[in-house]
């Protein structure tokens, strides 16, 4: 793969672009459809697909876990996709769900309450109103107005898969627009060697180069445009690098910066903002 | 849906732990404004305002009407705001918040009833006719301080209109088109503008020109208003926790200091503006009509 592909929506994705790989089964992640399977006629392989794009996007596939997506621009609105990891806010719980927002003014989505790693009736965690929870997209209703479920859970495993689901305690959230959020969800799963390539984000890796030896800092990431972060590993600047974090994310975002801007706003706002670096 | 999204508890804690350390989520300091930036349009009058995130267009308009029984030598001046769905989704249209009767209120007092508008100049004939000016406010973007923004929109938009000059003529009132008659501006006694604080921590810290968020982790709002020769015209501090009285006198001086900043903004923008128009050659052209 050369050059990146950019899809429009409708477009089908073609095969040679796709991983190779056949043993596993192709994820279809972000802005992806399995609109119609050929049939498969006997002398042909099983692999043989017919994607269609839903969203227009470059098209980014990850060979190591036989994935394909779509690396979308930014949205105004965020629309819940199933197996998007969100950042969402208790809002107030029934009976056997908490009612959380995904997005303000939008319908609560739902969430388990035994949809928690290792929970049971009786350790069930105690979510109040205003709680942050990271979850994944279960399932998303049909229609206008339906109600997207959440789980932070992997219902196969009960497993918190991928590490890190569950009650967010402490730290900030910081709102960016759908299109970082999903480029620092690829930058993160990507490995190192290709950090210069579509996504182009250096600054979690500068970052976190920066910080290490104040403590570091843990980040979760919505695809629903919102940002946690909390550095109260370390001792002292705990504040004050969650601020540059966040500073630091949403400035990328607001001025789409490229990867050598993004090294140079990172060393100035962590000295404007008096943190020693290393 | 017509409420604002209330803020998370980890968001709330972490400002308020920030402001302790006197740190804000943008690097700004207590008592720093957000970038304000003002843009004039083609017609008078028309004014646009960034504000940081928030970001509002003013229109001043002017028509001839008849004066008020019981004040026969003054013009009318109104100042219409109403949050549409356009600002935020957390308006509705039609539906008025408090959020909305509260700015509305503010600016009513700040500006209107302080006289920043002589309207005793804008009368043309005794109880017969004057003109009425009108101040609509259009939100396009919130990122919290609507008061300010909306008040330095208000006064720039003021500043900026021109009415069309009219004549009585025998008892009759002649009123000239925007081409016949270079077009007046308005007579404006002062330039009051209204500077708010947020208060967090049982009123221990104070934060000027508060963001969506800030504003609302924050205990209570004080909002001043005066001109650049001192002169306070406004004060309120309507509900949240009580504030220290020694917060009023020291924040008045800030208050001072960022109306005269803000002045200054709006005067430059004004003459940017005006040199702009001269080079354009509108204003030129209708010169030139008047000498003959």
């Amino acid at each position: 793969m050369s050059s990146p592909l950019i899809l429009l929506p409708g477009d089908e994705v073609p095969s040679e672009y796709l991983p190779s790989k056949s043993s596993a089964p192709l994820r279809l992640g972000h802005g992806l459809r399995l609109l119609s399977q050929p049939h498969p006629t006997p002398g042909s392989t099983p692999s043989n697909h017919t994607l269609t794009a839903t969203q227009p996007g470059i098209l980014s596939t990850d060979n190591k876990r036989n994935a394909v997506s779509i690396l979308s621009s930014s949205n105004r609105r965020y629309i819940p996709t199933p197996n998007d990891l969100v950042l969402a806010q208790v809002h107030h719980s029934s009976a056997d769900y908490f009612h959380c927002m995904i997005t303000p003014q939008s319908p609560h989505a739902l969430l388990g309450q035994l949809s928690f790693e290792g929970a049971t009736k009786k350790t069930r965690p105690m979510l109040k109103q205003g709680d942050l929870v990271y979850a994944r997209v279960l399932s998303i209703g049909l229609g206008a107005g339906a109600e997207a479920e959440l789980a932070c859970v992997n219902p196969a495993t009960g497993k918190a898969e991928p590490g890190g689901l569950g009650h967010l305690t402490g730290g900030m959230v910081f709102d960016i627009s759908t299109g970082m959020a999903s480029r620092l969800m690829k930058a993160s799963s990507s490995s190192s060697d290709q950090q210069d390539g579509v996504a182009g984000l250096v600054v979690l890796d500068e970052l976190g180069k920066k910080l290490e030896k104040a403590g570091g800092f843990e980040i979760a990431v919505g695809r629903n445009g919102k940002v946690w972060v909390d550095c109260s590993n370390s001792e002292h600047d705990a504040v004050k690098s969650t601020v540059a974090i966040g500073r630091c994310l949403t400035m990328i975002d607001e001025h789409n910066l490229n990867p050598t801007d993004q090294r140079k706003l990172v060393t100035r706002i962590l000295r404007e903002m008096k943190i020693e670096s290393s | 849906m017509n409420k604002e999204a209330l803020l998370s508890i980890a968001e709330r804690d972490f400002i308020l732990d920030a402001l302790r350390e006197d740190v804000r989520l943008d690097g700004r300091a207590a008592d720093q404004l957000r970038p304000l930036t003002l843009s004039f349009e083609e017609e008078h009058g028309h004014v646009k305002v960034q504000l940081g995130k928030t970001s509002l267009i003013v229109r001043i308009s002017a028509e001839v009407a008849q004066p008020h029984d019981d004040r026969p030598f003054d013009g009318i001046f109104n100042i219409a705001m109403e949050l549409t769905a356009m600002g935020s989704p957390a308006w509705d249209n039609g539906r008025q918040g408090d959020l909305e009767t509260y700015v509305t209120n503010v600016l009513d007092r700040v500006i209107r009833h302080s006289n920043a508008l002589d309207t005793e100049s804008l009368c043309i004939l005794k109880g017969v006719s004057c003109w009425t000016i009108r101040a609509d406010v259009h939100i396009t973007d919130y990122d919290g301080n609507l008061i300010d923004a909306s008040c330095i929109g208000v006064m720039a938009g003021l500043q900026h209109f021109r009415r069309p000059d009219a004549v009585v003529k025998d008892g009759q009132v002649i009123v000239y088109g925007l081409d016949e008659r270079v077009p007046v501006p308005l007579n404006i006694t002062h330039k009051p503008l209204s500077v708010s604080f947020h208060t967090f921590d049982e009123g221990k810290l104070v934060v000027l020109d508060a963001t969506r968020k800030e504003e609302q982790a924050s205990e209570a709002d004080v909002v001043i208003g005066m001109n650049n020769a001192g002169d306070v015209c406004y004060l309120s501090k309507f509900s949240g926790s009580p504030v220290d009285a020694m917060v009023f006198v020291t924040k008045t001086t800030v208050a001072l200091d960022k109306v005269k900043e803000i002045n200054g903004i709006i005067d430059k923008a004004l003459q940017a503006d005006l040199a702009k128009r001269a080079k354009g050659g509108l204003a030129e052209e209708s010169r030139a009509a008047n000498d003959r």
